[in-house]
């Protein structure tokens, strides 16, 4: 069997070790568990909820840092240099960056529960640490990336997007002790943008360019669509912030505006990928993304609606929640449950010494659960903040709960594959 | 995909001809669900002829061109691993394919009877695993670097090499 380490650049290593990928990927399953669990415990609280200490806000870290930011690390660290053609300058940091990020984000949300200051600053130092070493590798590999400065401009702008987040992440941090803070809720709100549609949503879409007709073997998506796409989504962005800021509500309904723009181009290049696809069949992972699609456009609409003061019951709860579960968690899992067989299959061997099938690598019954009861959360959770009712938001998060347990449930399965002993 | 070496172009449209006759076998096995197909219908006999063309005129001359023409030439650039890989993947998959034209010769032959068709099924199904997830690595990492490597002299070369044999 050849070497894991030969496949996608031969002697340039641009495939990782697996223990590179997979420690962010376990660990993203991990945090998935853990977040859903948290949000359980702490339902009660969440209708109306827009910060502050307590479970809810450990749970969005834990969602957020935990499974969101993990698993782009993680995805980046192994995916920029497929894409870039650029290998990994070294694998040590990437490790480091695990070993600081992971205990940092759990040592954060714990901190987050009841305000502990040591614990939130050691979590901010772990986390930031973490991520600065991730951003010092990614923008040495986009500056080396010459093939697809689509792809590149994306990350670039997620890097950027990133170090603001974190920024106003620490200032909050300091904020706990300090009150620093005259108007504290943009300062919540501009941070959440940052995080959720400047890093994540610009990595997704740029990763998007690349994955999606990789996963449906389609012909390469219009250029210049997809440079539209990032100008708007960047437009949208940075007037989202400005809005925020200023505190100003037509700035922030027209950034909603474009940012269903960008959305809608982007969706309309992904259905093109689909329409243009050699394979007719996508599974069960493509459903997840096509909803994922349908909640991004739905947390543009109802930001839009509570720019125009359009009342919406928890209208801010909401959408944080159509974001970030909606959007954000359903896409990741779509993505991770092509990524995690399709990666394990270059450095694993089956029984007889052969290629693994991806079939060997995945499991269907874990995933379908996770698919069903993902989707029964997102509904039940919705409904439950929409009428305050926190039983329906239990029974969300429970089910959320179920789901996220048979998806670490399938990442262990691929883990163990890997693990097997390779034939000689 | 679009490329921009005609070899690569060339290797890419018969992946598209190969995922789309494949895809027809994965319907006939969708659609049949636990009963066996009847043979004499007319869209089953094509699809089981078109996957026997497809293993007996394709698959074996795709194979040879690349490991032949292709893979020593990214051997001598040094980048060895990517053809150990993909000549791999080329041993596991051309022993079930032939078994695969094996079985649906005999089907148009003598029908499939219970036996035959769970060894069909389970046969293809392999195959046609195998063979996607092939043709994604290809498409994914290989053909683009053909784009790197090939100067258009040997660009012409090969593309004619190819349709030559084909």
């Amino acid at each position: 069997m050849t070497s894991a380490l030969s496949f996608l650049g031969g002697a340039k290593n641009r495939l990782l070790p697996a223990d590179v990928p997979f420690s962010y990927f376990t660990a993203a399953a991990g945090f998935h568990v853990l977040a859903w669990m948290i949000l359980l415990l702490g339902a009660d609280d969440l209708p109306g909820f827009v910060g502050g200490p307590g479970l809810i806000l450990a749970a969005l870290h834990l969602l957020t840092l935990g499974v969101l930011v993990m698993t782009a690390m993680g995805a980046a660290f192994q995916l920029l240099p497929v894409a870039t053609r650029q290998p990994l300058v070294r694998t040590w940091p990437a490790r480091l960056s695990f070993w600081l990020f992971a205990p940092g984000s759990l040592i954060l949300a714990y901190g987050m529960v009841d305000g502990t200051l040591a614990m939130l600053n050691v979590g901010a130092i772990g986390v930031g640490t973490g991520l600065a070493i991730f951003v010092i590798l990614t923008a040495d590999n986009l500056r080396r990336a010459g093939s697809m400065p689509l792809v590149a401009a994306h990350g670039w702008f997620a890097l950027a997007a990133l170090i603001g987040f974190a920024g106003l992440g620490f200032a909050l941090i300091v904020d706990f002790d300090t009150g620093f803070l005259q108007h504290r809720q943009p300062i919540v709100l501009t941070h959440m943008l940052l995080a959720a549609f400047g890093f994540m949503g610009l990595l997704a879409f740029g990763f998007s360019h690349v994955l999606i007709p990789m996963f449906v073997l389609s012909r390469a998506l219009p250029e210049k669509l997809g440079w539209l796409e990032l100008a708007l989504a960047v437009s949208a962005i940075v007037m989202s912030v400005v809005g925020m800021l200023l505190e100003n509500v037509y700035a922030v309904a027209s950034a909603a505006i474009i940012g269903l723009a960008a959305s809608a181009v982007y969706i309309l290049l992904m259905r093109t990928a689909l329409r243009t696809s050699m394979r007719k069949r996508h599974g069960l992972s493509f459903v997840l993304i096509r909803f994922s699609w349908a909640m991004l456009m739905l947390s543009l609409f109802t930001a839009l609606a509570l720019s125009l003061e359009v009342p919406v019951p928890n209208g801010l709860t909401l959408f944080g929640f159509f974001l970030l579960a909606g959007w954000l968690l359903t896409f990741l899992t779509g993505v991770l449950q092509r990524i995690m067989p399709f990666l394990a299959s270059l450095h694993a061997v089956n029984k007889s010494g052969a290629p693994p099938l991806l079939s060997e690598l995945t499991a269907e019954g874990p995933l379908k659960l996770h698919a069903i009861c993902h989707a029964a959360a997102l509904v039940l959770c919705s409904i439950g903040i929409i009428v305050e009712a926190v039983a329906l938001i239990r029974l969300g998060a429970l089910s959320g709960l179920v789901g996220a347990i048979a998806f670490a449930a399938f990442t262990a399965n691929v883990v163990l594959q890997l693990k097997r002993p390779k034939a000689s | 995909m679009e490329f921009q070496r005609r070899t690569a172009q060339l290797l890419h449209e018969d992946h598209q001809a190969t995922v789309a006759i494949f895809e027809t076998l994965e319907d006939m096995i969708v659609s049949a669900k636990r009963s066996t197909p009847d043979t004499t219908e007319a869209s089953i006999r094509t699809a089981l002829e078109q996957a026997i063309a497809a293993i007996d005129e394709e698959v074996s001359s795709h194979f040879a061109f690349e490991e032949n023409e292709l893979f020593t030439r990214l051997e001598d650039l040094g980048d060895t691993g990517i053809g150990e890989h993909l000549r791999e993947e080329h041993q596991a998959i051309l022993p079930i394919s032939q078994q695969v034209a094996k079985l649906a010769r005999r089907a148009l032959e003598d029908g499939f009877s219970e036996v035959s068709w769970l060894e069909f099924r389970s046969q293809t199904g392999e195959l046609i695993e195998r063979m996607f997830a092939h043709i994604q690595k290809e498409e994914m990492a290989l053909l683009p670097m053909l784009d790197d490597i090939l100067d258009p002299e040997t660009d012409m070369q090969l593309s004619e090499n190819y349709t030559s044999n084909h």
